[in-house]
């Protein structure tokens, strides 16, 4: 049996140093499943043996009881399923959404320059806030909105086009991140009187379109940087070929950034499928999705550790599964293959 | 076209498009009500005399076709009753309930949102009646006086008067249905103090002088020292109720209406600078140093948790711990008592203290003032008023139907479903007590002291003014916890109630805010 | 469409403001080169557009009913709701009302070791001033943005200074989440730099480790919130043996102001670890191995390349991941809430927690203030940031 710790290549570790990282590791690996353990556990205890004390292993020291597993899938039933299916539906759904228009607006922040007119931006500013201060002022929704559209409209084809001044790509970008530091909190009510406004309230519809608008920056971002790391030449080569931007895009650019793809894809993934406070405002029963639930295992007698523990477990597998699938993307091996083929 | 004018337009076009998709959204709204009932024809406006009686075996048809919305908070607890009662109803009339359960921090805000903005997906609430004051002052509640008083299901002259004509009341008329009754009371360990011969505390002296005693010592044969008292002083949990329940006794002393959260002459806040409130803040903080060294973070779950471990001699809560008791070590060994009174009462003309006697405490049993305190009220059920008038029908009479003695008494002895005794047959009656597993001592213990504190004139009601949660939740429990954190000592403390109450007494309406607490106290029968 | 006949687009300006100029020149070489290919009209405008418009159809409307709500009262009446407009008494109220304590902190005088601090920050960011104005490298208006961020510095740091280190002082909830900001990041950038680093490594159970080290970030907020509360319960945690052993029956973390952040710290540190893991991971992977085996073979050390391969590599993500943690960093509620409620006393309260005590018993107003005071806050943090730090080492920010 060949020694594990053996040194495979020049770029790699010695036996020595790679036995301490593997140490390292595996201490991390102890605290991140220490507590994970722990809600394993604690869903197979009744609330009297929670309170009692720790009791760490199932019929060594406690006996383990499937009450809280029943009461959640069976006892609950419905009640369960339905934000599942919701949260699995809206969490695929929205980030594979995030993941493509963001990527592409990424891959556009990078290749291509943007010079939206400092002039062009303050019209529209002004003209939202028109519009705003017309329907405070009693107008309704529709003809002040329509009437901003329309000076913003006149006033960009006449003073507009008089601007120099431009913003560039970086500022896009920011202004596309900085839509995240407003605290959700601070959005809630305004949002739910949007979507109240067009008959989405407690449809998923709402929450996937809102998770796509909240991630969106965040894929923009990280696939930014994806994008610049890669060498131009491929693509360059391919344009003198004279393939399209799309063929470049989908046949160069998408498979040589899968590391990045993936990476990012899971990033908005696990942010849409934890999402709480956006969903608590937009949904009552139809549309919940599982992080109220686990939520609202606080209950006047406090926190139901045991159905938190499941609910918490139950949610986490398709996630888990996720990674596992899509972890060996993550390797070099296919970015250099795709380099060198 | 010039590209550069289609850039220009093109934000332009997709906002058209936007705000296009918008006005032409004319799909039903899902979170309407079902509206697309039979009107009428099946649902009579007879309901309100609510005989649902149906002959067992045949379907009722009286609220055929009907598709009702309840929003309350997920249980177990709450919802439980509420879901596994649900089939029983629609077998006897025809109707459907649809039981949304949301988070409990969620409801009020979830509720308030729903009906302010006219988007009326609830016909019913089973809520908090302490929401009462933002509820019915914008008419989002339905009037139930009527149709209480005529409603042979109900029984409403079993309710208890305090829940029938004070909590569920609001400026004399009924708004809801009582489900659960909710108010403090001390457990203690019986076993402990029948060996020391002790008797349960009467005041709030007797209560620490026992806690002292059990402090550190092994309560549960475990060979760890366990507490004297197990009381939540977590923030954001319950300990704003807590302190205004130490505090009640030395505040209230001349029945209900006189009420004990502010002067009904001047709006002054009564948790406020004066030395009732530092003498219950001393109170509430020595209690703490007989409990878990973290009880600083501990909520009523934790709290009884440790209780029914045997981990804890004294503990203050609401009617559960005794339902909960079967099974645990805390089982045929837990007592309860009416929640400790003093033996002195707040002058509210001075701010000082003076001793009760016949005049100043007319209530008071052996000299001792209790006010025991009707803490978030207890789960009810309420009509949403825009609903429409079949559903209002359904709604009622489902309430009314989990309220009625033959479905509640069984309800109420049940640990799991979270409902406390409201109800005179519900203490008179002890077979359904024995049948949930306690013994007839602990029921005759337990339902001798909720008996005691339901017929005392001097219950104090929570508070049901507009902005309550601003009130209660916001500046007190930050206060509270604070001082409970010894950021600030008591005069600080005080001073920081007083002024954060006459704060939001001043934005809403110092007026408005005064004829709303009157309002909310008054029984005009 | 087909083509771009904008003469101002044909003289594209240069779109780094700094940076070197070899690269920028570089990158305007590429962007000119792709200019010329064919369709690049139509994806110029499809690869962008969809993105900016959602953004803007579902940011604009609530960024302006905000700031409506945040200078007005809500109130409920018969058949719905309005405001009631009163000025900026929500702003007043937060930085010098009553409620300035909690949001502010409690200002007391500074230690001997507070004045220094103070003096050294205003020193320091003085001399930096003056070498940028005598440079000449700045345009006047930098000038005005560098005297204002630098007189900016200086006011948080006597916020620190005056609610920290001075007798009696209390930090308000803007001082308790840039001390959450701050801290946690850094703990979290550097575990998760060098457990990216490691599980590159050719070690035994790589995959396994790479997927463990997921898991946390893969928990709600709210469920990894009660997971610490049950980790950290020194009665009836699993913990609780260790902690009687230690001798700490009677001792607890919770009525401590700085043990409680400490633990708020520790569980937003197991949970955004892993972020900064997979982004710092899947980067590392992208690397050119075989630039790293050549500069090993021609007899650089570990470090040199390391240093001068990895490091360089890494900065652009580096900066995105940190910039994108200072954003979600400062909205951190789920931990301090489930753990301690903002407790003991107001020692956890970070903004976004304070409003949503506030939102939560419907004072919307105050609840909107906070939010907008924090944008304020995270606005000029996080373009300070960028243009100071991402700038100097991305060719485009």
């Amino acid at each position: 049996m060949t020694n594990p710790f053996r040194r495979r290549s020049v770029t790699d570790l010695s036996p020595r140093a790679k036995f301490a990282a593997f140490l390292v590791l595996l201490f991390w690996a102890l605290v991140v499943l220490f507590p994970i353990y722990w809600l394993f556990v604690t869903s197979f205890k009744t609330p009297y043996e929670v309170d009692k004390g720790p009791f760490y292993i199932p019929f060594v020291d406690f006996q383990p009881t499937l009450d809280a597993w029943k009461y959640i899938l069976l006892d609950l039933g419905n009640d369960t399923i339905r934000p599942y299916v919701n949260t699995v539906i809206v969490g695929l759904s929205s980030s594979i959404l995030a993941l493509l228009l963001g990527s592409l607006a990424a891959y556009a922040l990078v290749r291509f320059t943007y010079r939206p007119r400092v002039g062009i931006v303050g019209l529209f500013i002004a003209s939202v806030a028109f519009a705003f201060v017309a329907t405070i002022l009693g107008a309704p929704a529709l003809i002040g909105f329509g009437s901003g559209i329309a000076v913003f409209l006149i006033l960009a084809q006449t003073i507009g086009r008089r601007f120099v001044r431009a913003f560039g790509n970086s500022d896009i970008a920011f202004w596309l991140i900085s839509q995240r530091i407003l605290p959700p909190i601070a959005v809630a009510i305004p949002i739910y009187v949007l979507f109240q406004q067009v008959h989405l309230l407690d449809n998923i519809a709402a929450l996937i379109v809102t998770y796509v608008a909240t991630n969106l920056p965040i894929v923009v971002w990280l696939m930014r940087d994806y994008f610049a790391s890669l060498p131009r030449e491929l693509e360059e080569s391919a344009a003198v070929d004279g393939a399209s931007v799309f063929r470049i895009v989908r046949s160069i650019v998408l498979p040589i950034s899968i590391p990045g793809l993936v990476a990012s894809f899971l990033i908005v993934l696990i942010f849409a499928w934890n999402e709480f406070l956006i969903a608590l405002v937009l949904t009552s029963a139809n549309a919940q999705t599982m992080p109220l639930q686990v939520a609202a295992q606080n209950a006047t007698r406090g926190p139901q550790w045991w159905a938190m523990s499941v609910l918490i477990l139950i949610m986490i597998a398709p996630v888990v599964a996720m990674a596992i699938a899509l972890e060996r993307y993550i390797t070099r091996g296919i970015l250099v293959g795709a380099l060198k083929g | 076209m010039p590209v550069s004018r289609f850039r220009t337009l093109a934000p332009a076009i997709g906002l058209i498009v936007i705000l296009a998709g918008c006005g032409s959204a004319t799909t039903p709204a899902p979170t309407a009500p079902a509206a697309s009932t039979p009107p009428a024809a099946s649902a009579p406006a007879s309901a309100a005399a609510g005989t649902s009686a149906a002959p067992a075996g045949t379907p009722g048809t009286k609220f055929a076709g009907a598709n009702i919305n309840i929003l309350t908070f997920n249980g177990p607890q709450i919802a439980e009753p509420l879901q596994r009662r649900a089939p029983d109803w629609e077998k006897l009339t025809g109707g459907h309930v649809n039981i949304v359960a949301v988070g409990f921090q969620t409801i009020y805000d979830k509720a308030l949102l729903d009906a302010s903005t006219g988007t009326n997906s609830f016909d019913g609430y089973v809520f908090d009646p302490q929401w009462m004051g933002d509820f019915v002052g914008p008419g989002y509640l339905a009037d139930l006086t009527a149709r209480e008083k005529n409603d042979p299901q109900l029984n409403q002259q079993d309710i208890v008067p305090f829940f029938r004509d004070y909590n569920s009341t609001y400026n004399g008329k009924n708004y809801t249905i009582p489900l659960d009754g909710d108010f403090l009371m001390v457990y203690y360990r019986s076993d402990l103090l029948a060996k020391d011969g002790l008797k349960p505390p009467e005041t709030w002296d007797d209560y620490l002088t026992i806690a002292q005693k059990y402090n550190g010592q092994d309560l549960n044969g475990d060979g760890t020292p366990d507490y004297g008292s197990c009381i939540a002083e977590k923030k954001g949990a319950q300990s704003y109720w807590w302190i205004i329940n130490i505090a009640a006794g030395l505040l209230q002393s001349k029945g209900t209406s006189q009420g004990a959260f502010f002067d009904t002459t001047n709006m002054n806040p009564l948790l406020g600078t004066n030395d009732a409130m530092t003498l219950a803040l001393q109170t509430y903080a020595k209690a703490g140093t007989f409990g878990p060294p973290d009880g600083l973070n501990m909520d009523v779950g934790g709290s009884r948790g440790l209780f029914t471990t045997g981990r804890c001699a004294l503990t203050l809560d609401w009617g559960d711990v005794g339902t909960q008791a079967p099974g645990t070590y805390a089982q045929d060994k837990t007592g309860a008592v009416i929640s400790p009174g003093w033996k002195q009462v707040l002058d509210r003309s001075t701010g000082k203290l003076v001793p009760c006697d016949p005049t100043t405490c007319p209530d008071a049993v052996n000299g001792v003032n209790h006010a025991p305190f009707a803490a978030f009220g207890g789960w009810s059920g309420a009509v949403n008023a825009k609903a429409p008038a079949a559903n209002q029908d359904a709604a009622y009479d489902f309430l009314s139907y989990m309220s009625a003695p033959a479905q509640s008494s069984i309800d109420v002895t049940l640990g799991k479903t979270g409902f406390n005794p409201y109800r005179t047959s519900q203490f008179t009656n002890s077979a359904p007590w024995l049948a949930a597993g306690l013994s007839q001592a602990a029921t005759d213990n337990y339902l001798g002291a909720i008996k005691d504190s339901l017929s005392n004139p001097n219950f104090v009601l929570d508070l049901r003014i507009p902005q309550t949660k601003q009130y209660e939740q916001d500046v007190l429990d930050t206060a509270i916890a604070q001082y409970l954190a010894k950021q600030t000592d008591e005069t600080a403390t005080e001073q920081a109630i007083s002024d954060g109450w006459n704060q939001i007494t001043t934005q809403v309406g110092k007026d408005k805010q005064l004829a709303a607490y009157i309002s909310s106290l008054g029984v005009q029968k | 469409m087909a083509s771009r006949n904008n003469p101002i687009e044909l003289e594209p300006r240069e779109p780094i403001p700094s940076g070197s100029a070899l690269r920028s020149r570089a990158t305007r070489r590429a962007t000119d080169t792709l200019g010329a290919w064919r369709s690049d009209g139509a994806a110029r405008w499809l690869f962008i557009w969809p993105a900016v418009l959602l953004i803007l159809a579902l940011s604009v409307f609530p960024l302006v009913t905000s700031i409506a709500l945040s200078v007005s009262q809500l109130a409920f009446s018969e058949g719905g709701v309005h405001l009631d407009f009163t000025g900026f008494t929500n702003y007043q109220q937060l930085l010098f009302g009553l409620q300035s304590s909690e949001f502010i902190g409690v200002l007391k005088a500074p230690t001997p070791l507070g004045w220094a601090v103070i003096l050294a920050t205003v020193g320091l960011t003085a001399a930096a001033w003056v070498r940028a104005a005598r440079g000449g490298q700045v345009r006047p208006i930098g000038l005005i943005l560098r005297l204002l961020g630098g007189l900016f510095l200086c006011l948080m740091v006597v916020l620190l200074v005056r609610t920290l280190l001075s007798d009696g002082g209390r930090p308000g909830s803007v001082v308790v989440t840039i001390i959450f900001v701050l801290v946690g990041i850094a703990l979290q950038y550097v575990l998760g730099l060098g457990l990216a680093i490691l599980a590159v490594q050719q070690v035994p159970w790589r995959r396994f480790f790479r997927i463990l080290f997921l898991i946390p970030l893969t928990i709600t907020p709210v469920g990894i919130g009660y997971m610490f509360l049950m980790m950290t319960d020194t009665s009836k945690g699993p913990l609780e043996p260790i902690w009687v052993a230690l001798g700490l029956r009677d001792f607890t973390w919770v009525t401590d102001p700085w043990l409680a952040r400490i633990a708020v710290i520790i569980g937003d540190t197991w949970q955004w670890t892993p972020f900064v893991f997979i982004v710092l991971l899947a980067a590392l992977e992208s690397l050119d191995q075989e630039v790293k085996e050549a500069a090993l073979v021609d007899g650089a050390s570990r470090w040199q390349s390391f240093r001068h391969i990895t490091v360089p590599a890494l900065l652009p993500v580096t900066t995105t991941i940190v910039l994108i943690r200072i954003i979600e960093g400062f909205k951190i509620i789920d931990m301090p809430n489930i753990l301690l409620g903002g407790g003991p006393g107001t020692a956890t309260e970070s903004m976004t927690l304070q409003a949503y005590l506030a939102w939560n018993t419907l004072n919307v107003g105050r609840s909107a203030a906070i939010a907008y005071l924090l944008l304020i806050l995270v606005s000029i943090v996080a373009t300070t940031y960028v243009s100071f730090v991402r700038r100097r080492v991305t060719d485009f920010a």
